[in-house]
């Protein structure tokens, strides 16, 4: 039974330019309960990884550069 | 982050609390003030800085008895009434004694609650008979200043470990729990001398009518592993079938704060603006009533702001936009709803246990213990009903400070290194196969079934099919379940949970052949109270790996009800009107 | 298979602080970040090198780090922060301030009251108000004559907090504030006492030109309970605005004002439900026989908050 990828848009959007995961952040990461968020190995960016959020906002809240925004996810909006 | 990993460490501790939300922080703390000396044990699926029901913040008390405004005794009783009786006193009566303390400390924790200009408490009336609800208007500073208090005491936290099963000793007796890391499928064996369970409601059972798995009233991480574990340990679990539901925004599935909006004026209506709930108390008599609303010509049900003043608006806005569920805000403005002009539509959760809000828990006695020795269990997942976040802290309270005296006079309990094994080989399973079925289609087909088969009004023949299909279901995720990461073998392990729970959802609802609680335990087929029968607990147990129930009697009051009284209540909440 | 280690670990301080001294703001401000995660007051000389830090997102940072400490230093800190020529940095300072717990942090607070910025005199008083230091009740009453409305409603809640029989002139007279805040601050606060000026003053604060304040006076004579108090909250039941129409309504209750039972009575007619609501409560507060009929007349009341209130009422009356 081979996996399909089948895509999703995710609500949580991070701003590249604002993020300094690159300097050594990675606070969204630590305190998103749902543990969704990641350090890209590509861009050395903060990004939503998996599309399993509460829409709760630990993650914008914390973030120390006003770099997340969390929307609501597309199927309650 | 998420390759696995092959690790293998094992840990002693004295006091293992298990769940970093609410009752598990306080639980810690208190067992370490009870003594410094001993090793307590924090540990938590997601980080203890940001998670649980609390994890932004939270709206107020729902149920804070302060001398002045309530007592023990009328706490107890109007708790008792709106359970239909079925109540053991004794836990109830205590957290109302103890609650005042806990809040003083939690103020002086830097938790900030509504104080007049005096700087007293400010209770707000929500209910006819006592006034409970304290709000928080800074309600965001609640986790923050209790992560503040564990490290301040030095305990010692493991974030990102989700507990799989609890070990016990060849004499019956408690010898810790095994845990998995989410980001690197490391397993950890944790032995202690007692152990508090603080892992919340067992909120993702249903699935919310958006569809989105994860867009459920709880915090969906707590998937119901607590109530699993504390299962297959062979605890006794009371009254499943008096489920959680809640009243809540549509769509956006948050609580629609009757307790933050009520005291400014606000009020649940039906779509002709007028209000329809006769009971006073969050019940399931209330929910039934809701539901009733909601399915009749004059639904649906709405929240109502719209004939205050703007000012009044504002302020409501500023706390429910900005504390427990900030993004409830967005969720409005991204559809042009504004309070001030039009009504809120309101639908109901989808269905859960909980004893938070109902009375759905591994049962506790008035000490917090569980009926395995040593075992203790605390908050959302405990059997006090309607325990709310207070009651979260207060009987989290209880439980740390009982379970560290225990742990002091216990020596290490002997553990099964054989269960470590086959447990160790359970949980990894998923990562050994190469393709199979993912998690996310395991839960949504498990929920899916939960919703068709399961929720209220609950049907017999309906719910046996539900079995049939759950167990279908359980042959899958035994064989096929495929985890290609840590962070899926987290979510493979919820499923687990979750079909646990809806096994015994289905077991304790098809036991107790009456209706009770309103819409909680609405069974068409059997649509009477039968108090000659029913009036008791139900105690549901792993038996010879089996599911079984059976009756339990409630404990003599302590704080009598008189049939009066009972009647006084009961014209409050039921119309007499046609 | 090797073994790790399950436990949460916050670095070393010492390499930590060293971080402060990067080059790049960024790296500076997650230090801040990782020096306040430890919340051990060893962290504290270090982080307060950063006050001077020449990037303000560093200093923003430590503004909201320091909140983590209940320490004098911190207090100290964030006395200097709270007067950053920053706006956000001190709104966060001021935020910060208003955290602390210790009595010893009023000493570092107090000289915040007699700034040049009214901002920062602001965010003094609302710092020490929870602090309730007997030193700060002479420079808050001072500063009742503050040009700034919200210095003197900082400094009047300093005052409030207090519960002091000898500041109820200060009260008093704040309840005639030319700013409406500062009114309702003051309505608010008086309800601590029985003394018939504070009552007479509140009730007075019953005409007031914002509706905010005149319910915010009838919560608080409820509160007080001097039947001095029936007539003008009688005279409230007429109120424009139906918020202090209820108001007035649930103080008369609480004051059991037997008098006013047929005004009372009035309002179960009116077409609001709440009031109708409000108005069985006072009633069934009251239990006074002469309102049964009243009562009886509305047991099928359309809005099933009234019918419960009014079942309720029924059963107080006996
Ligand atoms: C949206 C919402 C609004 C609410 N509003 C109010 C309110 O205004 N007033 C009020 O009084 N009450 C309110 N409540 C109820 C209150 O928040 C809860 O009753 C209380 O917080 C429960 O505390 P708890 O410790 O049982 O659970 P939680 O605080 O949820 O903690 C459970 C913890 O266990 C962890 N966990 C779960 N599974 C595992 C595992 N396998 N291994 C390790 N850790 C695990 C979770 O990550 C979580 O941190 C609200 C609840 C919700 C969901
Ligand atoms: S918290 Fe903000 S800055 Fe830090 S990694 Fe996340 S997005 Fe980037
Ligand atoms: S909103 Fe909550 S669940 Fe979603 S990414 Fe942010 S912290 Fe995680």
């Amino acid at each position: 039974m081979p996996l399909a990828f089948s895509p999703t848009t995710v609500p949580v959007v991070v701003d590249e330019a604002k993020c300094i995961a690159d300097k050594g952040c990675t606070v969204c990461v630590d305190v998103c309960p749902l543990d969704v968020l990641r350090i890209s190995d590509l861009t050395g960016k903060a990004h939503m990884k998996f599309d399993e959020c509460w829409y709760c906002m630990p993650c914008e809240k914390d973030c120390p550069t006003g770099a997340v925004t969390v929307n609501i996810p597309y199927l309650l909006r | 982050m998420d390759n696995f990993v092959e690790g293998l460490s094992e840990v002693t501790c004295d006091v293992l609390v298990i769940g970093g939300g609410t009752a598990g922080p306080m639980a810690a703390l208190k067992a370490k003030q009870k003594n410094p000396a001993l090793n307590v044990v924090l540990l938590e699926k997601a980080n203890v800085k940001r998670s649980g029901a609390i994890c932004m913040g939270m709206d107020g008390l729902n149920n804070a008895v302060v001398p002045g405004y309530a007592t023990p005794e009328q706490y107890t009783k109007e708790i008792t009434i709106a359970n239909d009786g079925i109540v053991d006193q004794a836990p109830v009566f205590k957290y109302a004694s103890r609650c005042y303390d806990i809040i003083q400390e939690l103020d002086r924790f830097g938790i900030r609650f509504q104080k007049n200009a005096n700087g007293d408490f400010d209770l707000k009336k929500v209910h006819h008979l006592g006034t409970y609800v304290l709000p928080m208007p800074n309600g965001d500073t609640v986790k923050k200043a209790l992560y503040r208090q564990i490290k301040r005491e030095r305990i010692l936290v493991s974030n990102r470990f989700m507990a799989t099963r609890l070990l016990t000793a060849s004499d019956g007796r408690i010898a810790g729990a095994t845990a998995v890391n989410t980001r690197t499928a490391e397993f950890l064996v944790l032995r202690a001398k007692t152990v508090i369970l603080c892992m919340g409601a067992a909120g993702r059972l249903g699935l919310p009518h958006s569809g989105y798995l994860f867009g459920t009233y709880e915090n969906p991480t707590n998937s119901g592993d607590g109530y699993a574990m504390a299962y297959h340990a062979g605890a006794a679990l009371a009254n499943l079938e008096c489920y959680q539901i809640n009243p809540l925004i549509k769509d956006y599935n948050g609580p629609a704060c009757a307790y933050v909006a009520g005291p400014f004026g606000a009020y649940t209506a039906n779509s002709e603006g007028n209000r329809f709930i006769e009971s006073d108390y969050w019940s399931g008599q209330m929910m039934q009533e809701f539901y009733n609303e909601l399915q009749s010509g004059k639904g649906p049900v709405f929240l109502k702001l719209n004939h205050l003043h703007a000012d009044t608006v504002g302020e409501i806005e500023e706390i429910l936009h900005k504390v427990e569920r900030p993004s409830r805000g967005r969720f409005h403005q991204a559809r042009g709803t504004d309070y001030r002009e039009k009504m809120i539509e309101m639908h109901i959760s989808e269905i859960g246990f909980c004893s938070g809000h109902s009375a759905s828990g591994v049962f506790v006695d008035e000490f917090a213990r569980t009926t395995v020795p040593g075992l203790y269990a605390a908050g959302d997942m405990a059997s006090v009903p309607h325990n709310y976040m207070l009651g979260a802290f207060t009987n989290g309270a209880v439980a740390g400070e009982h379970a560290a005296e225990v742990a002091l006079e216990t020596d290490l309990p002997d553990f099964d290194s054989e269960f470590v094994k086959a447990e160790r080989k359970r949980v990894l399973a998923p990562t050994r196969r190469e393709d199979g079925i993912p998690p996310n289609q395991l839960e949504y087909k498990t929920r899916r079934l939960v919703n068709d088969y399961l929720q209220p009004p609950k049907v017999t023949a309906r719910m046996r099919i539900g079995q049939a299909r759950l167990a279908e279901v359980r042959d899958d995720l035994e064989t096929a379940l495929v985890a290609r990461n840590a962070h899926e073998l987290m979510r493979s392990l919820e499923v687990s949970s979750i079909l646990d729970c809806a096994d015994m959802a289905a077991h304790a609802s098809l036991f107790r052949t009456e209706s009770r609680w309103g819409l909680y335990h609405n069974r068409v087929d059997y649509p009477k109270k039968d108090d000659d029968n029913w009036f008791c607990h139900t105690l549901l147990r792993k038996v010879d790996g089996r599911l079984v129930s059976e009756k339990r009697p409630i404990q003599p009051y302590i704080v009598p009800i008189e049939n009066e009284e009972r009647t006084a209540y009961d014209r409050l909440r039921v119309s007499n009107q046609a | 298979m090797t073994a790790f280690d399950p436990f949460e670990d916050f670095g070393d301080i010492e390499e930590i602080g060293e971080r402060l001294n990067d080059a790049d703001a960024a790296v500076r401000r997650l230090a801040v970040i990782d020096l306040a995660e430890t919340a051990s007051a060893d962290v504290l000389p270090h982080l307060l090198t950063a006050v001077a830090d020449p990037d303000a997102t560093v200093r923003l940072q430590l503004a909201i780090a320091l909140s983590e400490f209940d320490a004098v230093e911190a207090a100290a800190g964030l006395a200097r922060l709270v007067a950053d020529q920053d706006l956000t940095v001190a709104q966060a300072a001021a935020d910060s301030l208003a955290e602390l717990k210790d009595p010893a942090a009023a000493e570092s607070i107090l000289p915040l009251v007699s700034h040049g910025r009214a901002f920062v005199r602001a965010a003094g008083f609302r710092g020490l108000k929870a602090l309730r230091s007997r030193g700060a009740l002479g420079p808050a009453l001072a500063a009742m004559r503050d040009e700034d409305a919200n210095v003197r409603a900082q400094a009047l809640g300093v005052v409030a907090y207090l519960k002091l029989e000898e500041t109820l002139p200060c009260l008093v007279a704040a309840t005639r504030d030319a700013d409406a805040t500062v009114r309702s601050v003051a309505v608010n606060a008086l309800s601590f006492t029985s003394q018939p000026a504070a009552a007479a003053a509140v009730t007075a604060a019953l005409d007031d030109e914002t509706w905010q304040v005149r319910a915010a006076a009838a919560e608080s004579l409820g509160r007080i309970g001097q039947t001095s108090a029936v007539d003008g909250l009688t005279a409230g039941l007429s109120d424009e605005y139906w918020q202090v129409r209820q108001k007035c309504l649930n103080a008369l209750g609480k004051l059991k004002a037997q008098s006013t039972v047929r005004q009372i009575s009035e309002l179960l007619t009116s077409d609001m439900a709440s009031l109708r609501k409000e108005s069985a409560a006072a009633l069934g507060e009251i239990a006074d026989p002469s309102s049964r009929d009243s009562l009886m007349a509305h047991i099928g009341d359309a809005d099933p908050d009234v019918r419960k209130t009014v079942r309720w009422a029924l059963t107080r009356l006996g």
